[in-house]
């Protein structure tokens, strides 16, 4: 019951947070829709070319928007020493990691559901693909959110070089461009098989993340 | 009661407390003195098991706290030197968090007293970031009572409070180890408080 209290306690602070920094949500959204108009400016109204790459656009913006949400993983709590605070009532950094992914996940992902079909629009993406890229975002983007953790962890102690921590996000993310992007124009077969390879990275990221966002939180505190 | 077991903790090459025995029993304060960098801050982290000592072990009540963390932690309250309130929540906000986070069983109309013993209820519904350093570090302090925990591990309780609140701090130590309560804090104020010990540090250069 008194963890319950705690995780429910950790949660509501999350969305407090998010809701008064509400303009850091924005301000990633107006990146992405930004960033899709300058490939639409600088490619021209050529639809047969945005039906083809539209998809890889998308990706692209989704996650270069997801590394501007690195350093709200555990930065601030870290450096005020709230995480020492979360993890003394009781919770262990592994469950405080899983809290934080599911909360970045809702507040800073799920917010895409609804931008997504304005950049559909944008580069003039057909309606059956329209469906893949939501199939493919729900399945991609707690890989993503799951990669932001990691990456975020293991630059705790990291104040010189803010752009490592983009890096790693790029390397872990080419097996997961690759497969979403792979699934448009594909056949119904190739889907199915993507899908589920995709599914998999997905479980993979989910059972280690915890673990090792967990143990980079230790060893950063360890070390500070 | 805590036992820390000849601690000695190194960083790298570094030597940052060597050999350091303490025995904190119900109704005792131990007032952990020493230069900048003598280790003071390091040594109550390793106290509430937050940091690995190189050497030594951290007993409460007989058992060690590595071996279950948690069950120690039901006890303890540490105030660190940092400010753990979220500058963007109100006072009001960042108290019933605290709350809800370590399931206190204090009710709305002593969180209130306590906010006007600090002369902070008038800010209930401020940003922690419009407070001053002293009356965040005042709000920080409220965890003690919120808590409600046996053992007080503070980190310079006393940087950037008035007399005021020093002397309400001082009475809030004196009634913790009344109701058999312990204290360990660091700092480099010397509080007038009865059953006082002192722990010097030294540097180690």
């Amino acid at each position: 019951m008194r963890s319950i209290n705690s995780i429910l306690a950790l949660f509501s602070r999350e969305f407090l947070i998010t809701y008064r920094n509400f303009a850091d949500i924005l301000s990633i959204f107006l990146f992405f829709l930004l960033g899709i108009m300058i490939f639409v400016f600088s490619i021209g109204p050529n639809s047969e070319i945005f039906n083809q790459i539209g998809i890889g656009i998308i990706w692209t913006l989704i996650l270069f928007s997801n590394n501007l949400t690195l350093r709200k993983f555990y930065q601030d709590d870290f450096n005020d020493g709230s995480i020492i605070l979360f993890h003394m009532s009781g919770l262990s950094y592994e469950i405080i990691v899983l809290i934080k992914l599911i909360a970045i996940w809702l507040f800073f992902q799920i917010p895409f559901f609804i931008i997504i079909p304005i950049a559909t629009i944008l580069l003039n993406i057909e309606i059956f693909n329209i469906k893949i890229i939501f199939l493919s975002f729900l399945i991609g983007s707690p890989i993503l959110t799951s990669i932001a953790s990691i990456s975020g962890s293991m630059n705790l102690l990291n104040n010189k070089n803010f752009a490592i921590g983009s890096l790693i996000v790029m390397i872990l993310s080419i097996p997961i461009i690759i497969f979403n992007v792979g699934m448009i124009n594909a056949s119904e077969e190739v889907i199915k098989a993507q899908l589920s390879i995709l599914l998999g990275i997905l479980f993979f990221f989910l059972a280690i993340t915890p673990w090792i966002s967990a143990a980079c939180i230790k060893l950063a505190l360890q070390n500070k | 009661m805590l036992l820390a077991n000849n601690i000695s903790f190194k960083r790298n090459t570094k030597i940052i407390l060597d050999n350091i025995n303490l025995t904190l029993s119900p109704r005792k304060i131990i007032h952990v003195t020493g230069n900048n960098g003598s280790g003071k801050t390091t040594l109550l982290k390793i106290l509430t098991c937050i940091l690995e000592p190189s050497v030594g072990q951290v007993f409460w009540n007989g058992k060690k706290i590595k071996k279950d963390p948690f069950n120690f932690y039901k006890d303890v309250t540490l105030i660190m030197d940092k400010q753990t309130s979220n500058l963007t929540l109100t006072v009001k906000e960042n108290i019933l968090f605290w709350k809800k986070l370590f399931s206190s069983s204090i009710n709305m109309k002593e969180i209130d007293s306590i906010l006007d013993l600090l002369s902070l209820r008038e800010y209930n519904n401020t940003l922690t970031s419009n407070l001053s350093y002293g009356e965040i570090k005042k709000l920080e302090l409220s965890r003690l009572v919120i808590e409600q925990k046996k053992l007080w591990v503070l980190d310079e309780p006393y940087l950037g409070l008035d007399n005021h609140s020093t002397n309400l701090i001082n009475q809030t130590l004196i009634n913790h180890i009344k109701s058999d309560g312990m204290v360990i804090f660091s700092s480099h104020f010397s509080p007038n408080v009865p059953n006082l010990e002192i722990l010097h540090l030294e540097n180690y250069a």
